[in-house]
């Protein structure tokens, strides 16, 4: 019985939470004008369904693909970099490490908007406008590096020092202990940090839409500023357009939850 | 050589080397545009001369002038009101829910998944939503309110200074949830299940065990969560661009949108660089806070 | 696409007549606000295609970050050649310095004669007596109605309000919150827009932006803050754009509505009622008449390498005025242009008497800030911190060191 309770308690929060989700996926079936009108109808009486026109109409096949690469990108080298700083973090506590936490929590603090324009004048300098995709990767790994390390570091806490150090007298050096246990016993902390970066970079926008001005290599989010003119506003199209963009990631996320949700409730234990 | 590669491999430079990495990394990419904008916060610059570091030094003027303006000290309550409520309200709302779905019923996880849909829409698109819910006329914010009776009339969310502020931070509330729930959801699975069966079976309640046992556990996730939560919440700008652009009347400007306000539409760069640097000043002291708070948290 | 045409030409040329090669081929860069299918982009096509040494690239820029990103590219040598450039904004690029003078290529030009301008746009380009900018049209504010709306409450629709009481009377009989209709729709939004359409109401009181605490400035923000106070407009008009305040008028939720030409094609489709036009009502009866002057100016930037073919391209623009009512959703900036068969033809005639009173914003290199204290005033009178006088004397106090400078 309780279970039950508890499952109309969660269908409850979630309907109210993804309530902004289903009006996106509404206002784009609506009618410019419908948009204005009071009382609003939760369902369109006629329904516009223009998903196959915007997507080819705004090239969206090739911004997605640039957002793709950029947040695979910055994905891999956050995990790359980030994953050890986290760990030694979380092991060693001295002056040092103190000094290393507040450095890296002091370099995130700028949003990007205001980062944006020394950065534009130093990477021109440094010829990376040229790779503009990879000026983005760059800028904006820095960027979530912070969230990464910080959260990461709190998972590792969560491992018990005991195995590792009965790794250690087992013969395994430092770098064997840190991927055969350590690492493991962190993958979900390790994982779900990696998803929300991905998905951060997946919508990144202030460097994309400063730093790339190649229309062919711009990313989705950059796409949908399209819709917006002096004196044109589509909103119908906005939505339309972000339906598009949010339904295959959401459904990739609905698909493979078991797998990256579903493991937190494991335990990092067992 | 063969002597670091030991203390690589065993000892105290393995861990130097991988923070030395990510330290270098972010200096590299980071602290230019930080050191930057200190800079042009004392000089006095104009929108051509960007990539000239020699320019008039004003030194402090330009702060006097940003303190002076008269609606400085509107903007920073206003960003003490954001950064406060927004903070309570996603790990309070977050922690809840986390614990909510720490519960065995059917769904759990597949539902859980679904809170990172306010996640993944870009924040340019959560303004635009936000926008047309809060609409004063047509929103269906108020068609919902005034068909379940909590209120008669039209509230003007984003329009009426009193509401505006708090438009904003609920529309932030929703983006943040899933980022402190997912975080804190990792920290709660990681708290080995046979403590808390240890204590059920010498009659602890859920309230004493989720006081004496579920937080101080959670201590390291926690101060992460809060602590990022804060530099996050003070980065917030796309969603306060389509939601209210800083109005009516800088009713709901707070101090990241503000400094981006002079630097890019009124041009007075110098300016937006101070705000910049005094909102560098506030990152310190929560930066300050939490490594402390680091120093005496006990590994599991 | 026309590069290779370009090419091509020019192997067949000399291939055919052995003459010497064509002139080294140009690429000019062309950055606009617009999107694919409106002018800049259909125009700079055109050139393109009549030139078969020139090949333009032509970059939409959102207009919020127009500015600063030319900031950065001029900054760093990757300017472009030709901007479209807001209007008020053109007079804060030429004082810096960075804008080609056009005045010596305007004297050998054929097609371009600024007399032919009409003064508000001409002056929006000229900064210190000379050149810099060439509107590639104009738009302005009038007063669309409701005509269904009209007759339903009893008021003719041949008569639309013609002074500031007549609209206040007009709103206030057409208001029908039952029916959640506001009297009139505006839009007093924090950003240029406000400003655009603040100002044609403080101009037909006799004030202006450099007079901004004057009586008749205050009397215009007085009359605002009384359409709001008495929710003859919705409150939101505080947050709303002008292209969202139509969207209101559009669906039926106001009876009238300040806008602008841009706004007909929609209007056509979305609209399910008569719908017409009228002069912006005066302050009262022999009040000068006044309006506000909107569109890009076409710039070139001083780097450029290609200053003829840069010009050339602004030529073009100039020449294909009359095509910009028809196929642009804009008024002509030029005086000679003849529009033959007009679309909407009883708007364009309204928008075409209205443009002849349109006043330049400015032209000053500091108008986004003069433009930012007009609107903090607005807002902070119509949302009661302030009363209009007192708000437009602070907003007085930090335009006046501005003008002189």
């Amino acid at each position: 019985m309780k279970r039950y309770i508890l499952l109309a308690v969660a269908l409850v929060s979630v309907a109210v939470y993804l309530f902004p989700l289903y009006w996106m996926y509404v206002t784009a079936l609506k009618s410019g004008t419908e948009i204005f009108q009071y009382p609003p109808t939760f369902w369109p009486p006629h329904p516009q369904w223009n998903f196959r026109q915007v997507f080819l109409q705004h090239s969206m096949a090739s911004y997605l693909w640039n957002s793709l690469v950029i947040a695979v990108g910055v994905t891999a080298i956050t995990v790359v970099i980030g994953t050890g700083a986290a760990y030694s973090l979380a092991r060693i506590r001295n002056r040092w490490t103190s000094v290393a936490l507040f450095t890296v929590l002091m370099l995130q603090v700028l949003p990007s908007s205001l980062m944006v324009t020394p950065l534009f004048v130093a990477f021109n300098q440094m010829g990376l406008l040229a790779t503009p995709r990879l000026a983005v990767t760059l800028a904006q790994a820095a960027k979530v590096l912070t969230l990464y390390i910080v959260i990461c570091r709190s998972t590792f806490l969560q491992v018990p020092r005991e195995l590792e150090e009965a790794a250690l007298v087992d013969g395994n050096s430092r770098i064997g202990a840190f991927f055969r246990i350590i690492v493991p016993l962190a993958r979900n902390g390790i994982l779900v940090t990696s998803v929300l970066i991905f998905l951060q970079s997946f919508g990144e926008f202030v460097y994309s839409r400063s730093l790339i001005s190649e229309k062919s290599l711009q990313t989705a989010t950059v796409g949908l500023s399209e819709f917006v003119g002096p004196q044109i506003n589509d909103w119908n199209g906005i939505m339309t357009y972000s339906a598009i963009y949010i339904t295959p990631i959401l459904i990739v996320f609905v698909l493979l939850q078991r797998r990256i949700v579903s493991g937190l409730t494991a335990g990092a234990l067992k | 050589m063969t002597a670091f590669f030991r203390t690589f491999r065993e000892g105290s430079g393995f861990d130097a080397v991988l923070i030395l990495c990510a330290v270098a990394y972010l200096l590299v990419f980071s602290a230019f545009p930080l050191v930057y904008n200190v800079i042009m916060s004392f000089q006095s610059v104009d929108m051509f001369s960007i990539t000239d570091f020699n320019r008039p030094w004003v030194g402090w003027q330009n702060y006097i002038d940003v303190i002076n303006r008269p609606e400085a000290w509107l903007i920073v309550k206003n960003t003490a009101i954001f950064v406060l409520l927004s903070i309570v309200f996603q790990l309070g709302l977050g922690f809840g829910l986390a614990l909510l779905f720490q519960q065995d019923f059917p769904a759990a996880t597949f539902l859980r998944g679904l809170f990172l849909a306010g996640w993944i829409m870009p924040g340019l698109v959560v303004g635009t939503v936000w926008k047309w819910i809060f609409a004063g006329d047509f929103g269906v914010l108020n068609y919902v309110l005034n068909h379940l009776g909590i209120v008669t009339g039209k509230i003007f969310w984003l329009s009426d200074p009193a509401y505006s502020l708090y438009a904003v931070i609920i529309a932030n509330i929703w983006l943040g949830i899933p980022f402190n729930m997912i975080l804190l959801s990792v920290g709660l699975a990681a708290i080995p299940r046979d403590i808390y069966e240890a204590a059920e079976l010498d009659g602890a309640t859920a309230f004493q065990r989720f006081f004496s046992m579920t937080l101080p556990m959670m201590r390291a996730t926690l101060g992460a969560v809060v602590s990022l939560g804060v530099i996050l919440t003070l980065q917030q700008f796309d969603l306060i661009a389509g939601l209210t652009k800083g109005g009516p009347a800088n009713s709901s400007n707070v101090a990241q949108y503000w400094s981006w306000q002079l630097s890019f539409e009124t041009y007075e760069i110098s300016a937006g660089s101070v705000i910049a640097v005094m909102m560098i000043a506030v990152v310190i002291v929560v930066a300050t806070i939490y490594v402390r708070s680091t120093t005496n948290e006990q590994s599991a | 696409m026309s590069k290779i045409k370009a090419a091509l030409g020019a192997l067949l040329l000399t291939a055919s007549t052995g003459a010497p090669a064509l002139a080294e081929p140009v690429t000019l860069q062309f950055w606009t606000t617009e999107h694919e299918g409106q002018q800049s982009y259909v125009l700079a096509q055109e050139y393109d295609k009549k030139h078969d040494d020139i090949t333009v690239n032509i970059k939409h820029v959102d207009l919020g970050n127009m500015l600063n990103d030319l900031t950065r590219a001029y900054a760093t040598g990757n300017a472009p050649d030709v901007v479209a450039v807001d209007n008020p904004d053109n007079a804060m690029v030429s004082s810096r310095g960075v804008l080609l003078d056009l005045d010596p290529l305007i004297a050998k030009s054929s097609v371009i004669k600024p007399d032919d301008l009409f003064p508000g746009p001409r002056n929006s380009g000229t900064w210190k007596g000379k050149i810099y900018g060439i509107s590639r049209g104009s738009n302005t504010l009038a007063l669309y109605y409701n005509a269904d709306m009209f007759k339903a409450k009893g008021l003719d629709p041949d008569k639309p309000p013609r002074t500031w009481e007549e609209l206040y009377q007009d709103a206030k009989a057409l208001n029908d919150p039952a029916r959640n209709v506001y009297g009139l729709a505006f839009s007093a939004v924090g950003t240029e827009e406000g400003t655009f359409q603040f100002l044609p109401f403080v101009q037909t009181a006799g004030a202006d932006y450099d007079s901004i605490a004057s009586d008749g400035a205050v009397r215009a923000l007085q009359f605002w803050q009384k359409l709001l106070d008495e929710k003859l407009a919705s409150p939101d008009t505080l947050i709303r754009s002008q292209w969202d305040s139509t969207g209101t008028f559009n669906a039926g939720n106001a009876a009238m509505v300040i806008s602008g030409p841009w706004e007909l094609p929609r209007m056509q489709s979305d609209a399910k009622f008569d719908f017409r036009v009228a002069l912006l009502p005066v302050e009262k009866d022999g009040s000068p008449r006044a309006s506000a002057l909107g569109e890009f100016n076409n710039v070139i930037m001083k780097t450029t390498k290609h200053p003829q073919e840069a010009f050339g391209l602004l030529e073009y623009v100039y020449s294909q005025a009359n095509r910009n009512w028809n196929e642009f959703g804009m008024m002509s900036a030029v005086k000679t242009a003849v529009v033959a068969d007009p679309k909407w033809p009883a708007a364009y005639a309204v928008f075409t008497e209205q443009l002849k009173y349109a006043r330049a914003r400015g032209p000053n290199p500091n108008w986004p800030k003069i433009s930012k204290a007009i609107q903090t005033a607005i807002q902070s009178t119509l949302t009661h911190q302030t009363d209009a006088k007192t708000a437009l004397e602070q907003a007085q106090k930090t335009i006046k060191p501005l003008l002189t400078q």
